[in-house]
Protein backbone atom coordinates (compact mmCIF):
# COMPACT_ATOMS: atom_id res chain seq x y z
CA UNK A 1 0.00 0.00 0.00
CA UNK A 2 2.85 2.40 1.25
CA UNK A 3 5.05 1.73 -1.93
CA UNK A 4 2.07 1.43 -4.30
CA UNK A 5 0.96 5.16 -3.63
CA UNK A 6 4.90 7.03 -3.26
CA UNK A 7 5.38 5.45 -6.11
CA UNK A 8 2.34 7.11 -7.64
CA UNK A 9 3.71 10.47 -6.17
CA UNK A 10 7.12 9.90 -7.51
CA UNK A 11 5.64 8.96 -11.12
CA UNK A 12 3.47 12.17 -10.96
CA UNK A 13 6.30 14.51 -9.49
CA UNK A 14 9.00 13.58 -11.87
CA UNK A 15 6.93 13.76 -15.08
CA UNK A 16 5.65 17.37 -13.90
CA UNK A 17 9.09 18.31 -13.36
CA UNK A 18 9.97 16.84 -16.82
CA UNK A 19 7.44 19.06 -18.48
CA UNK A 20 8.57 22.12 -16.34
CA UNK A 21 12.69 21.52 -17.56
CA UNK A 22 11.20 20.83 -21.36
CA UNK A 23 9.62 23.60 -21.32
CA UNK A 24 12.66 25.79 -20.10
CA UNK A 25 15.05 24.15 -22.59
CA UNK A 26 12.63 24.09 -25.54
CA UNK A 27 11.48 27.82 -24.95
CA UNK A 28 15.10 28.60 -23.76
CA UNK A 29 13.84 30.01 -20.49
CA UNK A 30 15.83 31.37 -18.03
CA UNK A 31 16.94 30.21 -14.56
CA UNK A 32 15.11 33.31 -12.80
CA UNK A 33 11.92 31.63 -14.59
CA UNK A 34 12.47 27.64 -14.16
CA UNK A 35 15.67 27.11 -12.44
CA UNK A 36 17.87 23.99 -13.75
CA UNK A 37 18.07 20.61 -11.83
CA UNK A 38 21.22 21.43 -10.36
CA UNK A 39 19.94 24.38 -8.30
CA UNK A 40 16.80 22.64 -7.02
CA UNK A 41 18.80 20.00 -5.94
CA UNK A 42 20.81 22.47 -3.81
CA UNK A 43 17.96 24.23 -2.83
CA UNK A 44 16.34 21.07 -1.50
CA UNK A 45 19.53 20.09 0.29
CA UNK A 46 19.36 23.70 1.99
CA UNK A 47 15.79 23.93 2.98
CA UNK A 48 14.95 20.41 3.63
CA UNK A 49 15.07 20.25 7.33
CA UNK A 50 13.43 23.63 7.60
CA UNK A 51 10.39 22.59 5.03
CA UNK A 52 10.31 19.49 6.49
CA UNK A 53 8.96 20.70 9.50
CA UNK A 54 7.06 23.25 7.96
CA UNK A 55 5.03 20.23 5.93
CA UNK A 56 4.72 18.35 9.61
CA UNK A 57 3.14 21.53 11.40
CA UNK A 58 0.98 21.65 8.20
CA UNK A 59 -0.14 18.06 8.37
CA UNK A 60 -0.70 18.03 12.53
CA UNK A 61 -3.34 21.00 11.60
CA UNK A 62 -4.91 18.83 9.02
CA UNK A 63 -4.99 15.88 11.29
CA UNK A 64 -6.45 17.85 14.21
CA UNK A 65 -8.89 19.43 11.28
CA UNK A 66 -9.63 16.23 9.73
CA UNK A 67 -10.28 14.61 13.38
CA UNK A 68 -12.86 17.38 14.35
CA UNK A 69 -14.64 17.20 11.03
CA UNK A 70 -15.12 13.68 11.20
CA UNK A 71 -16.35 14.07 14.54
CA UNK A 72 -19.02 16.67 13.31
CA UNK A 73 -19.90 15.39 10.50
CA UNK A 74 -20.85 12.32 12.31
CA UNK A 75 -23.02 14.25 14.76
CA UNK A 76 -24.88 15.88 12.49
CA UNK A 77 -25.51 12.74 9.82
CA UNK A 78 -26.62 10.97 13.01
CA UNK A 79 -29.28 13.73 13.44
CA UNK A 80 -29.79 14.33 9.55
CA UNK A 81 -30.39 10.86 9.52
CA UNK A 82 -33.68 11.62 11.43
CA UNK A 83 -36.96 11.15 9.47
CA UNK A 84 -38.36 14.04 11.45
CA UNK A 85 -38.32 17.99 10.44
CA UNK A 86 -35.13 18.20 12.18
CA UNK A 87 -33.29 15.92 9.50
CA UNK A 88 -34.91 16.82 6.75
CA UNK A 89 -33.77 20.60 7.63
CA UNK A 90 -30.10 19.33 7.80
CA UNK A 91 -30.24 17.36 5.01
CA UNK A 92 -31.61 20.86 3.15
CA UNK A 93 -29.22 22.89 4.78
CA UNK A 94 -25.76 20.53 4.19
CA UNK A 95 -26.85 20.10 0.55
CA UNK A 96 -26.96 23.87 0.44
CA UNK A 97 -24.29 24.92 2.15
CA UNK A 98 -21.78 22.72 0.42
CA UNK A 99 -22.16 24.03 -2.63
CA UNK A 100 -20.45 27.16 -1.70
CA UNK A 101 -16.83 27.81 -1.81
CA UNK A 102 -15.20 27.73 1.55
CA UNK A 103 -12.19 29.12 0.35
CA UNK A 104 -14.28 32.18 0.14
CA UNK A 105 -15.31 32.82 3.96
CA UNK A 106 -11.50 32.06 5.12
CA UNK A 107 -10.53 35.77 4.91
CA UNK A 108 -14.10 36.56 7.42
CA UNK A 109 -12.30 33.62 9.61
CA UNK A 110 -8.59 35.31 10.02
CA UNK A 111 -10.41 39.19 10.24
CA UNK A 112 -12.27 37.59 12.95
CA UNK A 113 -9.51 34.66 14.84
CA UNK A 114 -6.33 36.00 13.22
CA UNK A 115 -3.54 34.06 11.84
CA UNK A 116 -2.96 31.92 14.19
CA UNK A 117 -3.62 28.16 14.80
CA UNK A 118 -7.49 28.64 14.91
CA UNK A 119 -7.64 29.50 11.64
CA UNK A 120 -6.05 27.41 10.16
CA UNK A 121 -7.78 24.45 12.07
CA UNK A 122 -11.29 25.70 11.12
CA UNK A 123 -10.89 26.34 7.44
CA UNK A 124 -9.15 22.81 6.98
CA UNK A 125 -12.15 20.63 9.37
CA UNK A 126 -14.75 23.04 7.00
CA UNK A 127 -13.23 22.06 3.79
CA UNK A 128 -13.23 18.47 4.78
CA UNK A 129 -16.26 18.53 6.51
CA UNK A 130 -19.02 18.83 3.96
CA UNK A 131 -17.96 16.14 1.53
CA UNK A 132 -17.27 14.23 4.76
CA UNK A 133 -21.48 15.20 6.12
CA UNK A 134 -22.66 14.31 2.33
CA UNK A 135 -21.37 10.67 2.99
CA UNK A 136 -22.71 10.41 6.13
CA UNK A 137 -26.13 11.55 5.97
CA UNK A 138 -26.20 9.48 2.72
CA UNK A 139 -25.31 6.30 4.85
CA UNK A 140 -26.81 6.89 7.74
CA UNK A 141 -30.28 7.71 6.40
CA UNK A 142 -30.06 4.68 4.39
CA UNK A 143 -32.33 2.20 6.01
CA UNK A 144 -31.07 -1.90 5.98
CA UNK A 145 -34.63 -3.20 5.47
CA UNK A 146 -33.42 -6.81 6.03
CA UNK A 147 -31.93 -6.13 9.23
CA UNK A 148 -33.61 -3.07 10.74
CA UNK A 149 -36.95 -4.84 10.14
CA UNK A 150 -36.52 -7.60 13.07
CA UNK A 151 -35.98 -5.08 15.65
CA UNK A 152 -38.49 -2.92 14.33
CA UNK A 153 -41.03 -5.32 14.73
CA UNK A 154 -40.08 -6.52 17.92
CA UNK A 155 -40.14 -2.61 19.19
CA UNK A 156 -36.16 -3.36 20.05
CA UNK A 157 -34.96 -0.66 17.78
CA UNK A 158 -33.08 2.13 19.31
CA UNK A 159 -30.57 5.36 17.29
CA UNK A 160 -27.95 3.51 18.43
CA UNK A 161 -28.52 0.72 17.05
CA UNK A 162 -30.18 1.53 13.93
CA UNK A 163 -26.76 3.56 13.32
CA UNK A 164 -24.98 1.13 14.20
CA UNK A 165 -26.39 -1.48 11.81
CA UNK A 166 -25.99 1.26 9.24
CA UNK A 167 -21.86 2.28 9.97
CA UNK A 168 -21.28 -1.61 9.72
CA UNK A 169 -23.03 -2.62 6.86
CA UNK A 170 -21.07 0.91 4.77
CA UNK A 171 -17.94 0.43 6.71
CA UNK A 172 -16.30 -0.16 3.45
CA UNK A 173 -17.66 3.24 2.05
CA UNK A 174 -16.82 5.27 5.52
CA UNK A 175 -13.55 4.29 5.66
CA UNK A 176 -13.03 5.25 1.87
CA UNK A 177 -15.04 8.63 2.42
CA UNK A 178 -12.56 9.43 5.64
CA UNK A 179 -9.38 8.43 3.58
CA UNK A 180 -10.38 10.33 0.91
CA UNK A 181 -11.04 13.22 2.95
CA UNK A 182 -8.18 13.20 4.25
CA UNK A 183 -6.14 14.97 1.46
CA UNK A 184 -8.90 17.66 1.65
CA UNK A 185 -7.69 18.76 4.98
CA UNK A 186 -4.15 19.20 3.73
CA UNK A 187 -5.67 20.99 1.09
CA UNK A 188 -7.48 23.33 3.28
CA UNK A 189 -4.41 24.01 5.85
CA UNK A 190 -2.30 24.94 2.90
CA UNK A 191 -5.09 27.10 1.58
CA UNK A 192 -5.46 28.51 4.76
CA UNK A 193 -1.84 28.96 5.70
CA UNK A 194 -1.17 30.50 1.86
CA UNK A 195 -4.03 33.19 2.33
CA UNK A 196 -2.98 34.61 5.58
CA UNK A 197 -1.58 32.29 8.33
CA UNK A 198 1.94 33.04 9.98
CA UNK A 199 3.47 29.03 10.02
CA UNK A 200 3.11 25.82 8.21
CA UNK A 201 4.08 24.83 4.46
CA UNK A 202 1.28 27.23 2.68
CA UNK A 203 3.16 29.94 4.05
CA UNK A 204 6.58 29.03 2.79
CA UNK A 205 5.06 28.40 -0.23
CA UNK A 206 3.32 32.11 -0.10
CA UNK A 207 7.18 33.70 1.14
CA UNK A 208 8.61 31.54 -2.03
CA UNK A 209 6.15 33.07 -4.26
CA UNK A 210 6.65 36.49 -3.36
CA UNK A 211 10.67 36.01 -4.18
CA UNK A 212 9.62 34.22 -6.91
CA UNK A 213 11.40 31.37 -6.16
CA UNK A 214 10.27 28.22 -7.84
CA UNK A 215 13.01 26.03 -6.47
CA UNK A 216 12.08 26.08 -3.34
CA UNK A 217 8.26 25.43 -5.01
CA UNK A 218 8.99 22.84 -6.36
CA UNK A 219 10.69 21.47 -2.64
CA UNK A 220 8.01 22.08 -1.23
CA UNK A 221 5.49 20.22 -3.32
CA UNK A 222 7.68 17.52 -3.02
CA UNK A 223 6.92 17.40 0.54
CA UNK A 224 3.41 17.81 0.92
CA UNK A 225 3.29 14.98 -1.52
CA UNK A 226 5.38 12.62 0.57
CA UNK A 227 3.58 13.79 3.55
CA UNK A 228 0.28 13.56 2.33
CA UNK A 229 0.51 10.21 0.58
CA UNK A 230 1.69 8.69 4.12
CA UNK A 231 -0.99 10.42 5.57
CA UNK A 232 -3.20 8.82 3.40
CA UNK A 233 -1.58 5.17 3.66
CA UNK A 234 -1.88 5.31 8.00
CA UNK A 235 -5.69 6.22 6.80
CA UNK A 236 -6.00 3.29 4.88
CA UNK A 237 -4.51 1.03 7.07
CA UNK A 238 -6.61 2.42 9.95
CA UNK A 239 -9.68 1.95 8.15
CA UNK A 240 -8.22 -1.98 6.84
CA UNK A 241 -7.36 -2.73 10.42
CA UNK A 242 -10.95 -1.02 11.47
CA UNK A 243 -12.68 -3.33 8.81
CA UNK A 244 -10.91 -6.87 9.78
CA UNK A 245 -11.96 -6.06 13.88
CA UNK A 246 -15.39 -5.42 13.19
CA UNK A 247 -15.81 -8.32 10.88
CA UNK A 248 -14.02 -11.25 13.44
CA UNK A 249 -15.08 -9.40 16.93
CA UNK B 1 -58.64 -16.19 17.80
CA UNK B 2 -59.93 -15.06 15.12
CA UNK B 3 -58.73 -12.44 12.02
CA UNK B 4 -61.77 -11.24 10.45
CA UNK B 5 -61.22 -8.60 7.18
CA UNK B 6 -64.37 -6.58 5.81
CA UNK B 7 -64.25 -5.06 2.58
CA UNK B 8 -60.16 -4.16 2.66
CA UNK B 9 -59.55 -1.88 -0.62
CA UNK B 10 -56.63 -0.92 -1.57
CA UNK B 11 -53.87 0.42 -4.30
CA UNK B 12 -50.18 0.78 -4.51
CA UNK B 13 -49.60 4.31 -3.78
CA UNK B 14 -47.41 4.68 -7.14
CA UNK B 15 -48.76 2.82 -9.36
CA UNK B 16 -51.96 3.45 -8.67
CA UNK B 17 -52.89 -0.36 -9.55
CA UNK B 18 -55.55 -1.83 -7.66
CA UNK B 19 -54.38 -4.83 -5.49
CA UNK B 20 -57.64 -5.79 -3.49
CA UNK B 21 -61.19 -3.75 -4.18
CA UNK B 22 -63.62 -5.93 -1.83
CA UNK B 23 -61.78 -8.41 0.26
CA UNK B 24 -63.86 -10.30 2.82
CA UNK B 25 -62.72 -13.05 4.62
CA UNK B 26 -62.49 -14.88 8.18
CA UNK B 27 -60.10 -16.99 9.57
CA UNK B 28 -60.31 -18.88 12.93
CA UNK B 29 -58.69 -20.59 15.27
CA UNK B 30 -54.99 -21.06 16.52
CA UNK B 31 -52.40 -23.07 13.98
CA UNK B 32 -50.85 -23.34 10.83
CA UNK B 33 -52.97 -21.67 8.03
CA UNK B 34 -51.89 -20.88 4.59
CA UNK B 35 -51.49 -17.60 2.17
CA UNK B 36 -51.43 -18.82 -1.32
CA UNK B 37 -51.52 -17.60 -4.32
CA UNK B 38 -49.67 -16.23 -7.47
CA UNK B 39 -46.76 -14.15 -7.55
CA UNK B 40 -47.90 -10.30 -7.38
CA UNK B 41 -51.21 -11.47 -6.47
CA UNK B 42 -51.35 -9.54 -3.13
CA UNK B 43 -49.84 -12.44 -0.42
CA UNK B 44 -47.06 -10.08 1.09
CA UNK B 45 -48.95 -7.08 1.14
CA UNK B 46 -52.41 -8.37 2.67
CA UNK B 47 -49.46 -9.63 5.67
CA UNK B 48 -48.39 -6.21 6.05
CA UNK B 49 -52.16 -4.80 6.06
CA UNK B 50 -52.39 -7.52 8.84
CA UNK B 51 -49.09 -6.09 10.29
CA UNK B 52 -49.89 -3.00 10.33
CA UNK B 53 -46.79 -1.77 8.18
CA UNK B 54 -49.32 -0.80 5.41
CA UNK B 55 -51.96 1.61 6.95
CA UNK B 56 -53.22 3.40 3.48
CA UNK B 57 -56.08 1.02 2.95
CA UNK B 58 -59.52 1.15 3.64
CA UNK B 59 -61.97 -1.15 4.81
CA UNK B 60 -62.34 -2.86 8.90
CA UNK B 61 -59.72 -5.49 10.26
CA UNK B 62 -60.54 -7.19 13.58
CA UNK B 63 -58.77 -9.29 15.78
CA UNK B 64 -59.61 -10.55 19.13
CA UNK B 65 -57.18 -12.23 21.24
CA UNK B 66 -54.82 -11.16 18.68
CA UNK B 67 -52.43 -8.56 20.14
CA UNK B 68 -48.48 -9.28 19.13
CA UNK B 69 -48.21 -9.48 15.39
CA UNK B 70 -45.04 -10.44 13.38
CA UNK B 71 -44.07 -10.65 10.01
CA UNK B 72 -41.31 -12.31 8.75
CA UNK B 73 -39.28 -12.89 5.47
CA UNK B 74 -36.61 -14.99 3.86
CA UNK B 75 -34.43 -11.99 2.69
CA UNK B 76 -33.56 -11.05 6.14
CA UNK B 77 -30.07 -10.83 7.89
CA UNK B 78 -28.63 -10.93 11.37
CA UNK B 79 -26.18 -7.85 12.50
CA UNK B 80 -22.79 -9.34 10.91
CA UNK B 81 -21.03 -8.00 14.27
CA UNK B 82 -22.55 -11.54 15.92
CA UNK B 83 -22.70 -15.27 15.73
CA UNK B 84 -25.81 -16.66 15.77
CA UNK B 85 -25.37 -17.84 19.61
CA UNK B 86 -24.83 -14.27 20.49
CA UNK B 87 -28.04 -12.97 18.81
CA UNK B 88 -29.61 -15.47 19.64
CA UNK B 89 -29.49 -14.86 23.59
CA UNK B 90 -29.97 -11.17 23.19
CA UNK B 91 -32.60 -10.94 21.36
CA UNK B 92 -34.53 -13.87 22.80
CA UNK B 93 -36.14 -12.52 25.81
CA UNK B 94 -35.83 -14.09 29.09
CA UNK B 95 -38.81 -16.15 29.84
CA UNK B 96 -38.21 -17.63 26.16
CA UNK B 97 -34.96 -18.74 26.67
CA UNK B 98 -35.34 -22.13 27.86
CA UNK B 99 -36.70 -22.93 23.96
CA UNK B 100 -33.22 -22.40 22.39
CA UNK B 101 -31.53 -25.54 22.35
CA UNK B 102 -35.04 -27.10 21.84
CA UNK B 103 -35.32 -25.07 18.98
CA UNK B 104 -32.02 -24.91 17.34
CA UNK B 105 -31.71 -29.12 17.68
CA UNK B 106 -35.22 -29.52 16.13
CA UNK B 107 -33.99 -26.67 12.83
CA UNK B 108 -30.53 -28.65 12.88
CA UNK B 109 -28.43 -25.77 13.37
CA UNK B 110 -26.40 -26.84 16.15
CA UNK B 111 -23.31 -26.34 14.16
CA UNK B 112 -24.09 -22.72 13.09
CA UNK B 113 -24.11 -21.36 16.27
CA UNK B 114 -20.25 -20.24 16.62
CA UNK B 115 -20.96 -19.00 12.75
CA UNK B 116 -21.89 -15.62 11.47
CA UNK B 117 -24.76 -15.05 9.42
CA UNK B 118 -22.50 -14.69 5.97
CA UNK B 119 -21.01 -18.14 6.64
CA UNK B 120 -24.13 -19.84 6.69
CA UNK B 121 -25.93 -21.97 3.46
CA UNK B 122 -29.27 -20.06 2.15
CA UNK B 123 -31.40 -22.60 3.87
CA UNK B 124 -29.54 -22.17 7.50
CA UNK B 125 -29.84 -18.17 7.32
CA UNK B 126 -34.04 -18.57 6.74
CA UNK B 127 -33.78 -20.94 9.39
CA UNK B 128 -32.20 -18.94 12.10
CA UNK B 129 -34.06 -16.22 10.89
CA UNK B 130 -37.20 -18.20 11.63
CA UNK B 131 -35.51 -19.05 15.18
CA UNK B 132 -35.45 -15.84 16.59
CA UNK B 133 -38.70 -14.86 15.70
CA UNK B 134 -40.38 -18.19 16.83
CA UNK B 135 -38.47 -17.31 20.20
CA UNK B 136 -40.49 -13.94 20.84
CA UNK B 137 -43.82 -13.58 21.68
CA UNK B 138 -46.29 -13.10 19.45
CA UNK B 139 -49.86 -14.46 18.61
CA UNK B 140 -49.57 -14.28 15.10
CA UNK B 141 -46.52 -15.07 13.19
CA UNK B 142 -46.43 -13.90 9.34
CA UNK B 143 -43.64 -16.80 7.73
CA UNK B 144 -43.20 -14.93 3.91
CA UNK B 145 -41.56 -18.10 2.02
CA UNK B 146 -39.53 -18.34 5.44
CA UNK B 147 -38.39 -22.03 4.44
CA UNK B 148 -37.56 -20.93 1.14
CA UNK B 149 -34.05 -23.23 0.36
CA UNK B 150 -34.73 -25.64 2.90
CA UNK B 151 -34.98 -29.37 1.72
CA UNK B 152 -38.33 -30.92 1.87
CA UNK B 153 -37.62 -33.34 4.98
CA UNK B 154 -36.10 -30.71 7.47
CA UNK B 155 -39.14 -28.49 6.32
CA UNK B 156 -41.48 -31.06 7.45
CA UNK B 157 -40.10 -31.29 10.63
CA UNK B 158 -39.70 -28.17 11.14
CA UNK B 159 -43.70 -27.67 10.25
CA UNK B 160 -44.04 -30.17 12.26
CA UNK B 161 -42.14 -29.16 15.65
CA UNK B 162 -43.56 -25.62 15.44
CA UNK B 163 -47.35 -27.23 15.28
CA UNK B 164 -46.42 -28.92 18.20
CA UNK B 165 -44.47 -26.40 20.30
CA UNK B 166 -46.96 -23.57 19.56
CA UNK B 167 -50.14 -25.36 19.66
CA UNK B 168 -52.30 -22.15 20.81
CA UNK B 169 -50.17 -19.69 18.63
CA UNK B 170 -51.57 -18.78 15.05
CA UNK B 171 -49.23 -19.03 11.81
CA UNK B 172 -49.59 -17.77 8.45
CA UNK B 173 -47.45 -19.79 6.24
CA UNK B 174 -46.70 -17.81 2.80
CA UNK B 175 -45.52 -20.39 -0.03
CA UNK B 176 -46.03 -21.27 -3.52
CA UNK B 177 -45.84 -24.91 -2.85
CA UNK B 178 -49.01 -26.46 -3.15
CA UNK B 179 -48.17 -29.54 -1.57
CA UNK B 180 -46.97 -28.52 1.53
CA UNK B 181 -49.47 -25.90 2.04
CA UNK B 182 -52.32 -28.55 1.41
CA UNK B 183 -50.72 -31.22 3.28
CA UNK B 184 -49.68 -28.85 6.45
CA UNK B 185 -52.04 -25.87 6.87
CA UNK B 186 -55.24 -25.69 8.85
CA UNK B 187 -57.10 -22.71 7.00
CA UNK B 188 -56.25 -21.67 3.01
CA UNK B 189 -56.59 -19.04 2.17
CA UNK B 190 -55.74 -18.42 -1.48
CA UNK B 191 -55.64 -15.01 -3.29
CA UNK B 192 -57.33 -14.45 -6.84
CA UNK B 193 -56.77 -11.53 -8.05
CA UNK B 194 -58.75 -8.09 -7.84
CA UNK B 195 -60.29 -9.26 -11.01
CA UNK B 196 -61.69 -12.03 -9.61
CA UNK B 197 -64.38 -12.56 -8.31
CA UNK B 198 -64.29 -13.35 -4.67
CA UNK B 199 -60.77 -12.28 -4.30
CA UNK B 200 -59.81 -15.11 -2.05
CA UNK B 201 -61.37 -18.15 -1.25
CA UNK B 202 -60.79 -20.37 1.68
CA UNK B 203 -60.17 -24.43 1.52
CA UNK B 204 -59.56 -26.51 3.95
CA UNK B 205 -56.33 -28.42 4.39
CA UNK B 206 -55.07 -31.67 5.98
CA UNK B 207 -53.46 -30.08 8.88
CA UNK B 208 -51.48 -32.88 9.05
CA UNK B 209 -49.55 -33.17 12.40
CA UNK B 210 -47.09 -35.91 13.73
CA UNK B 211 -48.34 -39.37 14.93
CA UNK B 212 -51.55 -39.12 12.46
CA UNK B 213 -52.44 -41.18 8.88
CA UNK B 214 -52.63 -39.00 5.78
CA UNK B 215 -54.85 -39.69 3.13
CA UNK B 216 -53.34 -39.53 0.08
CA UNK B 217 -56.42 -39.26 -1.79
CA UNK B 218 -57.81 -36.13 0.16
CA UNK B 219 -54.90 -34.63 -0.21
CA UNK B 220 -54.70 -34.79 -3.64
CA UNK B 221 -58.31 -33.43 -3.75
CA UNK B 222 -57.13 -31.02 -1.18
CA UNK B 223 -54.31 -29.84 -3.95
CA UNK B 224 -56.89 -30.00 -7.25
CA UNK B 225 -58.84 -27.73 -5.20
CA UNK B 226 -56.22 -24.73 -4.16
CA UNK B 227 -54.61 -25.08 -8.03
CA UNK B 228 -58.45 -24.32 -9.71
CA UNK B 229 -59.54 -21.81 -6.65
CA UNK B 230 -56.31 -20.04 -7.73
Amino acid sequence: MLHRRIYQFFIIYFLGLSALMLMKYGLNLSDYVIPSPTEIWQTGRRYFGLYFLAVIDTLSVAILGHILSIFLATVVGVIGRLTIWVGSFIRVAAYNIQAYPIVAVAPIIFILLGDGLGSRLLIAAMICYFPLLLSFIGILSEPVAEIEHFYETTMRMTWRLQVKIRAFENINKISTVIAGSGTLAMVGTIVSEFIAANAGIGYSIRIALYQSDLAKILVALFLIGVCTSLYLVCLEWLGHVVQKRLQNA
Amino acid sequence: MQIDLKSIHYKYPNTGNDVFTDLTLNIFGPGFHALFGPSGVGKTTLAKIITGEIKEFSGEIAMPEIDVVLYTYNLERIPGWSTVQDHLNVTTPDANKDKIIDLVSSLGLESCMDSRFTQLSLGQQNRTNLIRYLLQDFDLLIMDESLANVDEITKEKIILKIKHMFPNRCFFYISHNVVEVAKFCQQILVLRGYHKMPQAVILQGQNYTNGQSLNNKELERTMLEIVNAS
